[in-house]
């Protein structure tokens, strides 16, 4: 079934957008594999994660190994849902223009 | 042309407008394909783990030509111990938990088992009840091949699926 489409703010700046894109493939995440997918600092992406966690959309999981801290992202059922909706909602305006192939880059209306 | 009218958030896409227009919504579409495609390329276990993945199955098989009970046990040991931290590694590598097996990538696992598992009978009929020497050691070095197509296959389903967004 496709989720209702709903444009989420918080979901749609671009850094957060790729952080959803990428946690809602997998269970979990280390910070420093979503740091290189999105080519950030530690900095910007604390700062999207903090933003995201307070919305309820990511938890954010500690684990001591071998001294070090290692810390791993998750997309809650919330932040799925959001993140769900938000994407049927960009291909919702996109299909309404007529575009065509919308998953390869910029699309080009159809007429 | 059809716009989707929302507040405008600290970092829009083009210039923070108060409408998605939807050459906007295309590229954050391509974007979204774009994060898929890295995390792919990522979680794909790289040549070596198959490689390695086979060279222990096909060693811990021919080891069965010496025909020594504690040897072959201690060759089931390394195979599990060099399986379990080979996976560890690659988790390690990948930096991310996932769900590996669906339907499609299970079912290539479990024929992977059975082949490999005809693969040992037929060397056993082989070598202890037709006497033929170096049946064990040939399904040692075929083991190793089977295990790099096998794994090959099962990359190529994941990778269809984190790119299809399942």
């Amino acid at each position: 079934m496709s989720p209702a489409a709903r444009f989420d703010e918080i979901v749609h700046a671009p850094n957060r957008l790729q952080i959803c894109a990428i946690l809602s493939a997998v269970d979990s995440a280390d910070f420093a594999t979503v740091r290189d997918g999105l080519g950030v600092a530690d900095s910007v992406l604390s700062k999207h994660i903090r933003i995201l966690h307070e919305a309820g959309y990511i938890e954010v999981h500690k684990a001591t190994c071998a001294s070090r801290v290692r810390t791993s992202l998750s997309l809650t059922a919330a932040g799925r849902a959001a993140y769900d909706g938000h994407v049927a909602a960009l291909r919702s305006i996109v299909g309404n223009a007529g575009f065509r192939g919308s998953s390869r880059g910029r699309g080009v209306p159809a007429g | 042309m059809p716009r989707l009218s929302i507040m405008a958030s600290e970092e829009d896409w083009a210039g923070a407008p108060a409408e998605i227009a939807p050459e906007e919504a295309a590229s954050a579409i391509s974007a979204i394909g774009g994060r898929r495609s890295w995390l792919a390329d990522r979680i794909i276990a790289p040549g070596w783990y198959h490689l390695s993945l086979g060279l222990l199955a096909g060693g811990a098989i021919a080891e069965a030509e010496m025909h020594s009970w504690v040897l072959f046990a201690w060759s089931v040991a390394a195979y599990t111990a060099g399986c379990s931290a080979l996976m560890w590694v690659n988790q390690r590598r990948a930096g991310v938990t996932m769900k590996y097996f669906d339907a499609c990538t299970r079912a290539v696992f479990a024929g992977h088992v059975l082949t490999l598992s005809t693969l040992i009978a037929v060397a056993c009929w082989l070598e202890v009840d037709r006497g033929t020497r170096g049946a064990f050691l040939a399904a040692g070095v075929l083991a190793v091949p089977l295990a790099l197509a096998f794994g090959r296959c099962t990359d190529n389903l994941l990778r269809a699926r984190l790119l299809a967004g399942r």
